[in-house]
């Protein structure tokens, strides 16, 4: 594979490879498997990360475990109310006033329910480290270039503000740097209202330049939006979007249609998404580099398909290990599960290299 | 395409004019997001024994495209190159105070910027440069989660209200109230975005200040109150706090920046080419 060109994968690749293997997490318990997700996300993010774009998942997975801890504290002083008989230690009772009736403060911890807690957050845990990994494997701003023709002009004022606000940083630093010069080495509320004037007066300044210079080279009028496709979009939007409130309300409440409920917001669904696409019909942008579509984005998106099929199925037919008991002993692995997993996996070897970034 | 209300020195434009039909969809669109928050006190017990762990990512799905739903309602077809400059440095604004604020967790001084925006700017820019904001913050940082169409839809609410307030522009009550709406909705965003992770912190397990599916409606706000106060509003209060002393210091100077701007970019004014007059002094330069 070493002579294949290096180039970056097409980002909603990416992003589609990471929710097939977050559904994976999200039907399973067991911490053996989950694991294994997210040590498929490191894996990953280190063979393949966009070199331009920040790493994330670090992040991410800081978040992850900040979860774990708080969920096992809390369930240590309050209790979750899973029933273990292998008591741990016992922290002393706190009585409370009668208001708080109900509520239990110390008193005996037992394994099992610290075990429901690790492994329930450990799988919200790996939910966040596949959208993690698809933070840094594919920049979202990369999608931006793949935003439907109706939302264009917000896509570019999207743009516009993510290149001003480096500058927007810089100009600040420089202001609090000439102001400390001038002995006016301040904080606190005051000292930003002094810094945010000249900051944003240039900002304003720089973007009504380049907005000028947008509108006299004939800017933004490529767009072709028809009064008539403009209207068909708003009667598709506001369909779309009432049927979703009432595949809502019969999804949440029984007992007046539940069967109505699932296929009435799929609908609803499809018009809203319908009338992004449209709204402005004939499409005449050119773009600079487009991304391609070839195998390797196809065989990836597979990839993170394979394992979401498997869970699911695993989870409905209710397989061994799928969800594993919160008892102290070692949870089974089920085989079928786990080659599942390594298989989200394998792009980190098929998929081209992206191109190092060159230090400027 | 836009209206231009002249009223006294301080003239607001509404620079993206709310027609009935983007009225109707940010309503709409106000109440799903309402139900993806409160449905823990709603959903019956049955349909969280279901579908319960799924709820919180089908919602974030559903608010995801709404949100572009909305935006496109609002914008398409209606921002011209001037708009879009200034959505761009509210945008840059609130994304640059994300990032510089990333390393305190909470006191995001950002919604001073929606708030302002979309005071001078009216509600449509309101609520585009709130979500905006939201937005830019969040591809600044690497941080496109689950959780980003809860919040640019609360924080495009809240560009909106401010736009919404009724005091006159520029007016000594203005300031008050700023500074009090700041605080308000500082303290709301953190209650109504606890809400839709709230549900993880053990479906199916009964606690304190856990969700407990199906109970009534008194007990599951009686945990969540419990679960507000003992983890999230040690975060909330003092970004509201933060935020309503920051408009109180610097919200007039910020307001009249965006005036200024608001006035020097002429929104409303439209522009028009005229064939010149075949003057032969002056030579023909290809662009």
């Amino acid at each position: 594979m070493a002579g294949r060109r290096e180039r970056l994968l097409h980002p909603a690749a990416w992003w589609l490879w990471g929710l097939g293997l977050a559904t994976a997490a999200s039907r399973t318990m067991n911490p053996a498997l989950l694991l294994l997700v997210i040590g498929v996300c490191v894996l990953l993010v280190s063979e393949r990360r966009d070199p331009a774009a920040p790493n994330p998942l670090r992040a991410f997975l800081v978040l992850g475990g900040v979860i774990i801890v708080l969920r096992v504290l809390i369930t240590i002083v309050l209790g979750n109310g899973v029933y273990g008989d292998t008591i741990l230690f016992t922290l002393p009772r706190i009585p409370l006033p009668e208001w708080a009736a109900g509520v239990r403060l110390g008193g005996p911890v037992a394994l099992e329910p610290i075990l429901y807690a690790v492994y329930d957050s450990l799988r919200l845990t790996a939910i966040l480290a596949c959208v993690g990994a698809a933070n840094a494997l594919a920049s979202p701003r990369r999608m931006l270039r793949h935003l439907p023709a109706t939302l264009y002009d917000v896509g570019t004022a999207v743009v516009v503000g993510l290149t001003f606000a480096p500058r927007l940083l810089t100009d600040a630093r420089a202001v609090h740097k000439a102001r400390a010069l001038r002995g006016h080495d301040g904080h606190g509320p005051r000292e930003v209202a002094r810094l945010a004037v000249p900051v944003l007066e240039t900002a304003f300044e720089r973007s009504l330049g380049l907005a000028a210079s947008m509108e006299s080279r004939g800017y933004g009028r490529l767009v072709t939006s028809t009064r008539a496709s403009r209207r068909l979009a708003t009667a598709l939007a506001l369909t779309g979007l009432t049927g979703v409130l009432a595949g809502l309300y019969g999804l949440l409440d029984a007992s007046v249609g539940g069967a109505l409920g699932l296929p009435l917001l799929l609908a609803g669904v499809l018009l809203a998404g319908a009338s992004l696409i449209v709204g402005a019909s004939k499409e005449e942008r050119t773009g600079h580099h487009r991304d391609p579509w070839s195998w390797a984005e196809t065989a990836t998106v597979c990839a993170g398909g394979v394992p979401a099929a498997v869970l699911v199925l695993g989870s409905v037919q209710g397989w061994d290990g799928i969800l594993a008991p919160q008892t102290a002993t070692l949870p089974p692995v089920p085989l079928t599960a786990v080659l599942a997993i390594v298989v989200a996996a394998s792009p980190a070897f098929f998929t081209p290299r992206p191109r190092p970034q060159v230090d400027a | 395409m836009t209206t231009v209300t002249k009223s006294g020195p301080h003239t607001i434009r509404a620079v993206i004019a709310l027609r009935w039909p983007s009225v109707v969809t940010i309503a709409l669109a106000g109440v799903v997001g309402l139900v993806g928050f409160t449905w823990p006190f709603l959903a019956s017990a049955e349909f969280v024994r279901s579908h319960g762990n799924d709820t919180p990512w089908l919602f974030a799905g559903l608010l995801g495209l709404l949100c572009l739903v909305c935006l496109a309602e609002v914008s398409s077809g209606r921002l011209d190159p001037k708009t879009i400059a200034v959505l761009g440095v509210a945008a840059a604004a609130g994304g640059g105070m994300r990032v510089l604020s990333a390393g305190t967790a909470g006191l995001e001084p950002l919604f001073f910027v929606i708030i302002v925006a979309g005071r001078v700017l009216g509600p449509g820019v309101g609520f585009v440069s709130g979500a905006l904001a939201l937005l830019t913050g969040a591809l600044l940082t690497g941080g496109v989660g689950p959780w980003l169409p809860y919040q640019m839809l609360c924080a495009g609410g809240v560009g909106l209200g401010a736009a919404l307030l009724p005091v006159r522009a520029g007016s000594r009550a203005e300031r008050w109230l700023l500074a009090g709406y700041a605080l308000v909705t500082g303290l709301l965003f953190g209650l109504v975005m606890n809400l839709w992770f709230w549900p993880f912190l053990g479906v199916g397990a009964q606690s304190a200040m856990s969700f407990v599916p199906g109970a009534p409606v008194a007990e599951n706000v009686q945990h969540y109150a419990l679960f507000y106060l003992a983890t999230s509003l040690g975060w909330d209060l003092p970004r509201g706090v933060l935020n309503a002393i920051l408009v109180l210091a610097a919200g007039p100077a910020l307001l009249r920046v965006f005036r200024r701007a608001s006035r020097r970019a002429a929104f409303g004014v439209p522009a028009r080419f005229e064939a010149a007059e075949h003057d032969p002094t002056t030579r023909q330069v290809a662009s």
